[in-house]
Order: C-alpha cells, then sequence, then structure tokens
C-alpha cells in the first residue's frame, strides 16, 4: 500500500500520518417521512493511528453509529471528510470489515456459510485455503459445532459472535466493532474480550470499537472517545494509558483504572442527566 | 484455546418446539366430516327429505366419483386444465416476481407503479372474464390469460413487500463485503424475498386454478371446468359433486405441493412470520 506514494501525488502521508482520519464530519440525515433533516453528528474531528485500538463511548442516539457507518462507506457526509489511509472513502472496501450493532446475518445461510460471506467477493481465493480461514474464525469465537445451524436457531449473543468470525475472517485493516459484545452474557463477553485483545495484539489491526460498557471501553482502549448527543459531537477524547496485556482482575485494581472509570462515569451521567432534560422539554 | 471450551459450554443449545396436539385435532376434522356424510346419506336415502335428482346422496357421489377415475374423457379434460393453469402459473411467477423486485426495489417505482398494482389487486378480475372470451376465443389462450391475470397480482404485491422489508442492515452488510449490483440481488435480495414471493404464489396458484375452471366454465371446450358444466347441464348431479370434490382435491394437493416448496426452498424462514401477511 505504501509503494504507490509516486502516482498519488504530494499528499501521499508520511509513515505517521493516521489510518483513519475524519474532518469536521456533520452528517445529517432527510426523514422522508416528515420532510424535516435530522442533523445526527456535527464538527466531528477524529484520527485513528494504524494499529490502536479506540472505544467509542456515547449515550443512545449519538451519531457513533452513523460516524462509523461514514468510516465504513455506507453514508455519505454531508459535509466534512473521510480519509482512509490518505485516500477519501467513497464507498466500502476490503480493507474495512464491520460487526454490526444488529448482527445484519444472513438468516438462510447457515453459520459456516455467513462466516465465509465477508470472504466470497475475494477473487483471490482460489483453492480450498479458505475452508481453513472461515472454520478457524468460527472457533476463535467459539462456535465450533454450530456450523449448519440457521441464525433463528442461535442466541443473541452467539449471532453477534457470527457477525464477529465474519469480520475477522476477511482479515481487514481496520476493524469497524458496532457494540459487538451488547447481546453476550457477562461470562461470555470477559472470554470475548480477552480472545478480542489477544486477535488484536497478535494482528495488529487497527480497531473502532464502539460500546456501552465504561469498564470494556477502559480495559480494551488505547483511547476513548467520549460523544455528547444535541447535536452529535465528540465531548472528549482520553489516553487510557494502561499497560497491556490487561487483565480484568489487575486492571480493576490499578487506580488509574479506577480514576478514569469514575470521570467517564461522570461524563456520560451529565450526558445522560442533559438528554433526559432536552427530550422532556 | 482454553478460552474456547469455556464459551462451547455456554452454548446452549436452542429448544425445540414439541409439535403435539395435531393428531388430536386431525381426528376431530375426520369425525365431523364422517357426521355430516351419514346425516346426509340418511336425509337423502333413508328419509327422503331431498329427491336424489337433485342431492344425490354420499354412496352416489362416491360411485360417480370412482367412474369419473376410469374415465379416459376425465384424464383428458384433467390434462387440458392442468396444462393451461401450469402454463398460466409459470407466466405469473415469472412476471410477478420479476415486476414485484423491480417495484419493491426502486422507490421511484414504488411510488408510481405500486398504487395502480393495488387498484387492479383490488380490482374484481372475474368480471373481465367474458372479455377475455371473446377476444382470445374458446381454446386455450383465455383460460391460460385468466389464470395469468388471476395468479399474477398476489405473486407482485408479495414479492413487492418482501422486497422493501428487506433489512437494510443486510444490504449493508452485503455492500462492505463488496457484494454489489447483481451479485447483491442474487445473493440477498432475492434470498431475503423468496418466502414472501412463494407465498404469494401459493395463493395466486389458488386464485389461477379459480380463473382456469371459470373460464372453461364461461365458454370452453375441454378441460374440468367444462366437464362439470356439461354434468350440470345433462342434470347428472352425482358426477357434476364428484367434480367438485375433484377440484377442491386438486386445488389443496396444489397448495400443500408448494408448502412443500416453501419448506425445501426456504428452511430458516419460520412460517408464523409471514402467516398474517397474506
Ligand atoms: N437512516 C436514518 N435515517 C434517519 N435518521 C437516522 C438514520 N440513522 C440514524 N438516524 C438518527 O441519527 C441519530 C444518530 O443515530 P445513530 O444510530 O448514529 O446513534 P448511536 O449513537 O449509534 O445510538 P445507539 O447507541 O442507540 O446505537 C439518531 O437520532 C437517529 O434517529
Ligand atoms: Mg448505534
Amino acid at each position: 500500500m505504501t509503494t504507490t506514494a509516486a502516482d498519488s501525488g504530494p499528499a501521499e502521508p508520511a509513515a505517521s500520518a493516521p489510518l483513519i482520519s475524519v474532518r469536521n464530519l456533520t452528517v445529517s440525515y432527510h426523514v422522508a417521512r416528515t420532510g424535516a433533516t435530522l442533523t445526527a453528528v456535527e464538527g466531528v474531528d477524529l484520527e485513528v493511528h494504524e494499529g490502536e485500538f479506540v472505544t467509542v463511548l456515547g449515550p443512545s442516539g449519538c451519531g457513533k453509529t452513523t460516524v462509523m457507518n461514514v468510516i465504513a462507506g455506507l453514508v455519505k457526509p454531508t459535509s466534512g471528510e473521510v480519509l482512509v489511509d490518505g485516500r477519501p472513502v467513497t464507498g466500502p472496501g476490503p480493507d474495512r470489515a464491520v460487526v454490526f450493532q444488529d448482527y445484519a446475518l444472513l438468516p438462510w445461510r447457515t453459520v459456516f456459510d455467513n462466516v465465509k460471506f465477508g470472504l466470497e467477493m475475494q477473487k483471490h481465493l482460489k483453492g480450498d485455503g479458505w475452508r481453513d480461514r472461515v472454520q478457524e474464525a468460527i472457533e476463535l469465537v467459539g462456535l465450533r459445532g454450530f456450523e449448519s445451524s440457521y441464525p433463528k436457531e442461535l442466541s443473541g449473543g452467539m449471532q453477534q459472535r457470527v457477525g464477529l468470525a465474519r469480520a475477522i475472517v476477511a482479515e481487514p485493516r481496520i476493524l469497524l466493532m458496532d457494540e459487538p459484545l451488547g447481546a453476550v452474557d457477562a461470562l461470555t463477553r470477559e472470554v470475548m474480550r480477552d480472545e478480542i485483545e489477544k486477535l488484536i495484539a497478535a494482528t495488529g489491526k487497527t480497531v473502532l470499537f464502539i460500546t456501552h460498557s465504561i469498564e470494556e471501553a477502559i480495559l480494551l482502549g488505547d483511547r476513548i472517545v467520549v460523544f455528547k448527543s444535541h447535536p452529535g459531537a465528540i465531548k472528549e477524547v482520553i489516553e487510557t494509558g494502561l499497560a497491556r496485556p490487561r487483565s480484568e482482575r489487575s486492571v480493576q485494581s490499578d487506580p488509574r483504572f479506577l480514576e478514569l472509570r469514575d470521570h467517564l462515569w461522570d461524563a456520560l451521567q451529565a450526558e445522560a442527566t442533559q438528554a433526559a432534560v432536552a427530550g422532556g422539554s | 484455546m482454553t478460552a474456547t471450551v469455556s464459551i462451547e459450554a455456554l452454548n446452549a443449545p436452542a429448544p425445540r418446539r414439541p409439535r403435539a396436539g395435531l393428531s388430536r385435532w386431525t381426528w376431530l376434522l375426520l369425525g365431523v366430516i364422517a357426521a355430516i356424510l351419514l346425516i346426509w346419506e340418511a336425509a337423502v336415502s333413508w328419509l327422503h327429505l331431498v329427491p336424489e335428482a337433485f342431492l344425490p346422496p354420499p354412496t352416489a357421489v362416491f360411485a360417480a366419483f370412482l367412474q369419473l377415475l376410469v374415465d379416459p374423457e376425465f384424464w383428458q379434460a384433467f390434462a387440458f386444465s392442468m396444462q393451461n393453469l401450469l402454463i398460466g402459473l409459470v407466466l405469473a411467477v415469472v412476471v410477478g416476481v420479476t415486476v414485484g423486485l423491480a417495484v419493491g426495489w426502486s422507490p421511484v417505482l414504488r411510488f408510481t407503479v405500486a398504487p395502480f398494482l393495488w387498484l387492479l389487486y383490488s380490482t374484481p378480475k372475474v368480471a373481465l372474464a367474458p372479455l377475455f372470451i371473446l377476444v382470445l376465443g374458446l381454446g386455450n389462450e383465455s383460460k391460460i390469460a385468466l389464470v395469468f391475470l388471476l395468479a399474477v397480482f398476489p405473486i407482485i404485491l408479495n414479492t413487492m413487500e418482501g422486497a422493501v422489508t428487506v433489512h437494510a442492515s443486510l444490504v449493508s452488510a452485503g455492500r462492505v463485503y463488496g457484494v454489489n449490483g447483481v451479485a447483491l440481488g442474487w445473493k440477498v435480495i432475492l434470498p431475503a424475498t423468496l418466502p414472501y414471493s412463494l407465498a404469494g404464489i401459493q395463493r395466486g396458484a389458488a386464485l389461477g386454478f379459480t380463473g382456469e375452471v371459470l373460464g372453461e366454465f364461461l365458454g370452453g371446450t375441454g378441460g374440468l371446468g367444462h366437464m362439470l358444466e356439461f354434468a350440470a347441464y345433462q342434470f347428472q348431479m352425482d358426477e357434476a359433486i364428484a367434480m367438485v370434490i375433484v377440484m377442491v382435491i386438486i386445488a389443496n394437493l396444489t397448495l400443500a405441493l408448494i408448502a412443500v416448496l416453501r419448506k425445501r426452498l426456504a428452511p430458516w424462514y419460520d412460517d408464523r412470520q409471514i402467516m398474517g401477511r397474506t
């Protein structure tokens, strides 16, 4: 990717340039039913560097999914721009995979075939090698034995893990994860969190990870982006500064963890209260 | 990989719903049918409440039914009707699914064409039957056209609804993983719509059969409807009633066949989700 500097002009980023850069992004939705325009996010600036794990926290409806969709190439910016690897995003690409908040599994496909969907359009996959990759991804998310189940036969948490397997099987450079552990029970969640952390550490992927859990945001993130609503925008960005690997037990007694948790708790509490007041008036 | 093992332990298999109660209702239904037949037989053969010429008893109808099964004329009529029904239905499926997908998928068509489709759907097309026979003649063409006309609208409208309700996030998932254009239609839109189309086809088949019989009735040179009309004209009520029973059987077999097809082609689909819609 970095060898094409000659033909992409003087704007080619240096090695330290961010992999994802969101510049003054505003997204408004046109609501056909009412004819009104709804501004989901306004003036968002964000830079994510290669290999970084960025977690995103914020009240419901503040535009987290919207920003992620613009990076994924699924939603066009109303104004501002998003660059990935120095190039403006014009649509989805194999360098980015998404774990969807609502799973978005194909109900007519088995678990195996759903995971395979992540690879299907990659034409270079001729031989039989892809089978092993699909199987590997399924085992990584702990779904061995469920290869031939249909999504409707799985619990919400299991479906979510199928979505995770589908995203990682494609081995994208960037993983965009929208509450990938939202429907997983506490125990599985902890295990999955460790697995995700190990996976990311091993492959050096760049991750944007939306969550509603403050603990999760701290445990996984190099940086935490806190959103606010009305209008949706970034409220603050915090470096976690915790050493890796972080095991849940050791981190939870770390004073830095406790400090972060209290801070984030207050920040979100204030947001939630404001949102409730704004919603009520 | 100890982590993987511990997750697997957490995966409880999804419970299956028991299928109890089915046979009990079947028995009850059979009992009711037997009772009706018995009362019918008693009223006509033993009590002579109704003249046999108007309403032959079940035993006579059954005899006529058996006679039909060995009558080559009946099988000729059967082939005539089934051939028209099949041709009309295949045309209706091809046109219905194509139009339904196009209208469901394109917002422009949805706002311009769809209202007319609903209008036509709710028009009593049966009233057009004499016109069809006048224009297309007494032969196969008018029957095929009637089957098509009656069957195509439920197929279009169901497919359309299916295409409209394809979850936006499935399309997003397709796009994220590089599935675009024709592949998107083939891999996402069509399979997502299939259960709806099949429900529409089931309904269309039932209506199409009505169209076929009606066409033969109004002006035909062959087919089951024609044979029924002829029997009634000659006052052979036992044969006429047997014909009606044959038609009921054909209609139900067609529906059952498509139901099997739905199970086969869309095993992932939960029937209960779609029942209220069709
Ligand atoms: N396709 C759309 N059309 C119209 N409005 C939309 C659309 N998608 C999102 N919105 C609106 O944009 C705002 C932000 O939505 P978004 O889904 O980005 O929030 P979120 O932060 O991901 O929320 P949550 O945490 O509940 O998932 C909301 O007010 C929502 O109603
Ligand atoms: Mg969201």
